[in-house]
């Protein structure tokens, strides 16, 4: 066999066993999922059985919704809105220079160590758990479910951006420098109008996802419909959960078409 | 493109009589032991439109960067205008060299006269201009600028939506506002077709005719080398092969010294 069939040979052996390695990989993975889901009584018919008469009853009991609470629900809804908005607003003016600061591309490592940090470990704390800790400092209502949206935004957003920072273009920033700008000028002319797309879609993202999480705040007090929620869960008023749940999926399509709306109007089109 | 040129300039030009840039055995590496640049020396004169030339990877840009002052440099001696260059150089030098990068280095979401604008920072450090708000006469400057260049109607248009012979004009435009004596382009033109290359290469040309500016040019078409440049230089390996008035190099002996037969 010459040398050239040789290597040709030695390829497709290759090739073959990366094929047997891949398949022995997603089996050990459907093994696996198996192996959870069985621990967890996902095969055990009965509980499932029961489970299925349980959503039927309580289905039944859901509908048809009482509309009768709409003006009562009304002013949690609204008040539901404004916090995700303030949340959101407040948090994007948190990240914005916490993500400056984070990023490589203008300050030092040592800086740059310290802000992702503190951003790493405020995104380790879950939205409600933000919301519970808000409580305990400025008691209930809807002023800790903003700040507990603005945390958690902060948490995110200022990481999202000082990676987005980082992925400008260096020579941009290095033609900048050339005409002596300064880091002010390179936040103000290059940071921001080269990441302006995303970090507005970053933004409407974040607000989505904020509008959905300040649906629940209020199961532990901090404002909004959740407290509607967790009254009709506690005395097994379904129906009128029923119209809860409804009016927050129409709060998320509206919020989610004038997030489409803000995307095609605003963001450039290259 | 009719405005009188010398209107827009505001400071004399370096006496013809002191070499613009000297460059004395200049090494860099970029990783330990692997040198880009292996020993080179240059002395461009006053007013000098050079061109510099090599195949890709003999240190072209890396030389480019240290003229523009943008990399420090371990080895080596290197005046620009009468100045040595030692680690960053300093706001008022900064200002008298206009560096034009390959992909010429514009803000895409900023207007073309914004961009144009960027090119004033030095004279204007401070916060103001950091807000966005810059000094009428340097906005006037700028709008001066892009008539000169035929793109005043698109001032107000963001730099993605110009075209690329608009970009490079853009980018010119934003280095004459720097109002420098020495302008160094790399292969600022490479992106565009050879008669576009050439027509922006003209006006360079002239602009740095009458304001007596040096022009230093990464290039990689001989024809425009030796349409537009009156001295050339070839890079290889990080050391010059070859230098001589740019007519002298003809296609023959370009090729000889590229092919390494020379």
């Amino acid at each position: 066999m010459s040398a050239k069939r040789l290597a040709v040979h030695g390829t497709l052996r290759g090739m073959e066993g990366r094929r047997w390695r891949e398949l022995g990989f997603s089996l050990g993975l459907v093994a696996l999922l198996a192996w959870l889901l069985n621990g967890m009584g996902f095969f055990e018919a009965g509980r499932l059985m029961q489970g299925g008469v349980n959503l039927v009853r309580f289905a039944q009991e859901m509908f048809p919704p009482d509309v009768r609470i709409l003006p009562t629900i009304a002013g949690a809804l609204v008040e539901t809105l404004q916090m995700a908005f303030a949340g959101t607003l407040l948090g994007f003016l948190l990240s914005f220079p916490l993500g400056v600061l984070g990023s490589r591309a203008l300050f030092p490592a040592g800086v740059v160590a310290v802000v992702r940090f503190l951003v790493a470990a405020l995104r380790t704390v879950p939205s409600l758990l933000w919301a519970v800790l808000m409580v305990i400092v400025v008691g209930l209502g809807p002023l800790a479910g903003t700040l507990a949206l603005a945390f958690y935004t902060v948490g995110y957003l200022a990481k999202l951006y000082a990676e987005l920072f980082e992925a400008i273009d260096p020579e941009i920033l290095e033609a900048m420098r050339g005409v002596g700008a300064k880091r002010r000028h390179l936040i103000r002319f290059v940071l921001w109008p080269e990441s302006a797309n995303a970090i507005l879609s970053q933004l409407l993202f974040m607000l989505e996802y904020n509008v959905r999480a300040s649906t629940v705040l209020g199961l532990v007090g901090a404002g909004g419909i959740g407290f509607y929620m967790q009254a009709y869960l506690g005395t097994m008023a379904y129906s009128r959960l029923t119209t809860v749940l409804l009016a927050v999926l129409l709060l998320v399509i509206g919020m989610d078409a004038l997030s489409a709306w803000i995307r095609r109007r605003y963001l450039l089109q290259p | 493109m009719t405005q009188p040129l010398a209107a827009l300039r505001s400071e004399e030009t370096l006496a013809l009589s002191t070499p613009a840039v000297a460059v004395e055995d200049l090494w860099f590496a970029y990783r330990e032991g692997k040198w880009i640049l292996q020993g080179v020396n240059l002395q461009i004169p006053a007013g000098g439109f050079w061109a510099i030339m090599g195949p890709s990877g003999a240190g072209k840009t890396t030389l480019m960067r240290i003229l523009a002052g943008l990399l420090p440099f371990p080895r080596g001696q290197v005046d620009l205008l009468g100045h040595p260059l030692q680690g960053k150089p300093d706001p008022a030098l900064r200002r008298m060299i206009g560096y034009i990068p390959q992909q010429l280095g514009l803000v895409r979401g900023l207007t073309a006269l914004e961009n144009v604008l960027l090119g004033s920072l030095a004279r204007h450090p401070g916060w103001r201009t950091a807000l966005g708000f810059f000094p009428r006469a340097e906005i006037e400057r700028a709008i001066a600028l892009l008539e000169l260049l035929d793109l005043a109607d698109r001032a107000d248009e963001k730099v993605f939506r110009l075209s690329g012979g608009e970009r490079q004009r853009v980018a010119i435009a934003r280095t004459l506002m720097q109002d420098p004596q020495l302008i160094l382009a790399d292969e600022f033109v490479s992106d565009l077709d050879l008669p576009r290359a050439a027509q922006v290469l003209a006006f360079v040309h002239r602009l740095a005719r009458e304001r007596g500016l040096t022009v230093i040019l990464n290039l990689h078409e001989l024809q425009l080398v030796q349409e537009f440049a009156d001295h050339v230089v070839i890079l290889k390996a990080g050391q010059v092969v070859f230098e001589s008035p740019a007519l002298d190099l003809t296609w023959p002996l370009f090729r000889e010294i590229m092919e390494g037969k020379r």
